[in-house]
């Protein structure tokens, strides 16, 4: 284990170097926080109309639900320019060969990488918990729907990176890594939209719902709603384990060609 | 300290290494002599662990690179063709961080480091970014890398390539401090370089070994030459040299120079003979000294093709 924490301490180290992670952050947080006013614009106008005794039904937790469905779709834009780096920049500065030679398991990187990863995406998430101190300040917010969303944030999150870090060790440049990422994210994400009241059948396989299932939007919408289904944790579970699996025959596969 | 039996690499159809045998002894060094693409660092990238053979073994320190990776990669210290470097980080922390990599433990962290940088003379660099250092200067980062764990095994893939004269020796020097305590293995395809630091070569061409030898017995059974400088030609003289047992010819240049160069079989007593011959005949001896082509030759003549003369 003593492996993956050097390697994810050098992670780290190299994102705060490199000016990306900072402009990454910085856009991540400008947008949210764009997202943000308008939201508390709407929340306002709501609020006086319905003093006026015009209701709109506008709640606060459906105003929440809002901000952070858009913010796990921000994500997908985001990760990619975090995750690019992690496996296809070694081989083009040929450091893989110093990580080979040391004694470090395959496993070892690749839990390094993603959790330095991890660890920096978690750190930006962490600065959009100004946004709940906000709703406690002026409003009443459920504090259980926060904390699912959260949950829910923090697992789809662990998917993209280590969907990141399968297409870095599978790149050749960082380029290339970052535009198949947000490709793949984006697809994921659309998997939604096309396999709702698509009704061709393959045998007994039922296209329409497993598009759905294998889509992390439909998962994701239930932490929002503050539902916690075991098949949600089951499919962003796995989805990352199976992830992490694959980089790890991927990066192991460097020494046998 | 390493065996290497009949390892053979193929990347597809085509042949890197051919099935070959080496052993290296403890405290030795090895040069790893041949032309660009014969299979040296193929064999050197198996042996370190960062490749798979396609069949046959190697063992480092009694521990199979196959079965006991994890063992082998704790004794040994590689550096590849390109230093493996990251050009972000300060020479101190990169160092730091193979040092973590290597598992030292942190009490002993900044004094390996410490020794490192030392012994590389990193001294001046080591808080500068490696991505604004010299290549002499990455390169010997290179070095420290390998060594901060101090390995019984140094595995260096041409560490002189690209370096100015005055740093190639610094390197040579280098590694030939380590041969005290160390196993070293370095490939290169420069001559002089083997000649100079080496105990034993092994040249290899086409995936297959070709010689191995001592540096000391390269070429022996051969000819070799002295260069004779003397003060003022004396007619006798070259008959006087042809004279003395071993000497096979003489060759003159008269035309004002006075120099003479003997060839002759090797024998140890050769030069006081030589010496002997020429202050008797008071042709005044300035300087004498052996020329030193067998070696090249010698690798020429293997690569080449003409194995016969091996």
């Amino acid at each position: 284990m003593n492996g993956a924490i050097a390697i994810a301490k050098k992670e780290l180290r190299t994102y705060f170097y490199s000016p990306v992670a900072y402009v990454i952050i910085g856009i991540f947080l400008l947008v949210m926080g764009i997202i943000f006013a308008k939201f508390v614009a709407i929340y306002h106008q709501a609020n006086t109309m319905q003093r006026f005794g015009q209701a709109q039904g506008i709640t606060l937790d459906k105003l929440a639900s809002y901000l952070y469905q858009n913010m796990a779709f921000i994500l997908c834009f985001v990760t990619p320019f975090l995750t690019m780096r992690l496996f296809a920049e070694e081989k083009r500065q040929n450091t893989l060969e110093l990580l080979f030679t040391a004694p470090i398991t395959g496993l070892e990187l690749v839990l390094g990488k993603f959790l330095a990863a991890y660890a920096l995406m978690t750190m930006m998430m962490g600065v959009s918990f100004i946004y709940v101190l906000f709703m406690i300040l002026w409003g009443n917010p459920e504090g259980a729907i926060i904390a699912t969303t959260y949950l829910g944030l923090f697992l789809a999150l662990a998917c993209y990176i280590s969907l990141g870090a399968l297409i870095s060790a599978i790149s050749s440049s960082q380029a290339i890594a970052a535009v198949w990422t947000f490709i793949v994210l984006l697809l994921l994400w659309l998997l939604q939209s096309i396999g709702q009241g698509l009704t061709t059948k393959w045998g007994f396989i039922e296209w329409g719902p497993t598009l759905v299932y294998l889509s992390p939007l439909g998962h994701f919408s239930s932490f929002i709603e503050g539902l916690l289904n075991l098949k949600d944790f089951v499919y962003f579970i796995t989805f990352t384990f199976f992830t992490l699996f694959l980089t790890h025959r991927v990066v192991e596969s460097n020494r046998w060609r | 300290m390493i065996e290497v039996r009949e390892l053979t690499k193929k990347y597809g159809d085509r042949v890197a290494v051919n099935g070959i045998s080496f052993s290296v002894k403890r405290g030795e060094v090895l040069g790893f002599l041949g032309q660009n693409g014969a299979g040296k660092t193929t064999t050197m990238k198996i042996l370190t662990c960062f490749m798979s053979a396609t069949s046959g073994s190697a063992s480092v320190a009694g521990f199979d690179v196959f079965e006991n990776p994890m063992e082998v990669k704790k004794r040994i210290g590689f550096l590849p063709e390109t230093p493996p470097i990251y050009p972000e980080l300060l020479v101190s922390e990169y160092l730091s961080f193979v040092a973590d990599l290597r598992g030292i433990p942190s009490a002993d962290k900044a004094k390996k480091i410490y020794a490192a940088v030392d012994r590389c003379y990193l001294g001046d660099v080591r808080n500068r970014l490696i991505g604004n250092l010299s290549k002499g200067y990455r390169q010997r980062v290179g070095i420290a890398q390998a060594l901060i764990h101090d390995p019984e095994v140094l595995i260096l893939d041409e560490p002189t390539v690209g370096l100015d004269p005055k740093q190639v020796s610094e390197a040579r020097s280098l590694i030939k401090s380590f041969s005290q305590e160390r196993t070293v293995i370095y490939s290169t395809h420069i001559l002089s370089e083997v000649a100079a630091t080496c105990d034993r070569i092994i040249i290899i061409n086409k995936g297959n070994i070709v010689a191995q030898e001592a540096i000391g017995s390269l070429g022996a059974g051969g000819a070799t030459k002295t260069e004779l400088i003397i003060q003022r030609p004396v007619e006798s003289l070259p008959a006087a040299l042809r004279k003395i047992p071993g000497v096979t010819d003489v060759k003159e240049f008269s035309n004002g120079t006075n120099r003479l160069v003997v060839e002759s079989e090797q024998r140890d007593d050769l030069m006081a003979q030589l010496s002997k011959t020429v202050v008797e005949q008071g042709a005044g001896l300035i300087r004498m000294s052996p020329v030193q082509l067998a070696l090249e030759e010698y690798y020429l003549g293997l690569i080449g093709g003409r194995r016969s003369e091996a």
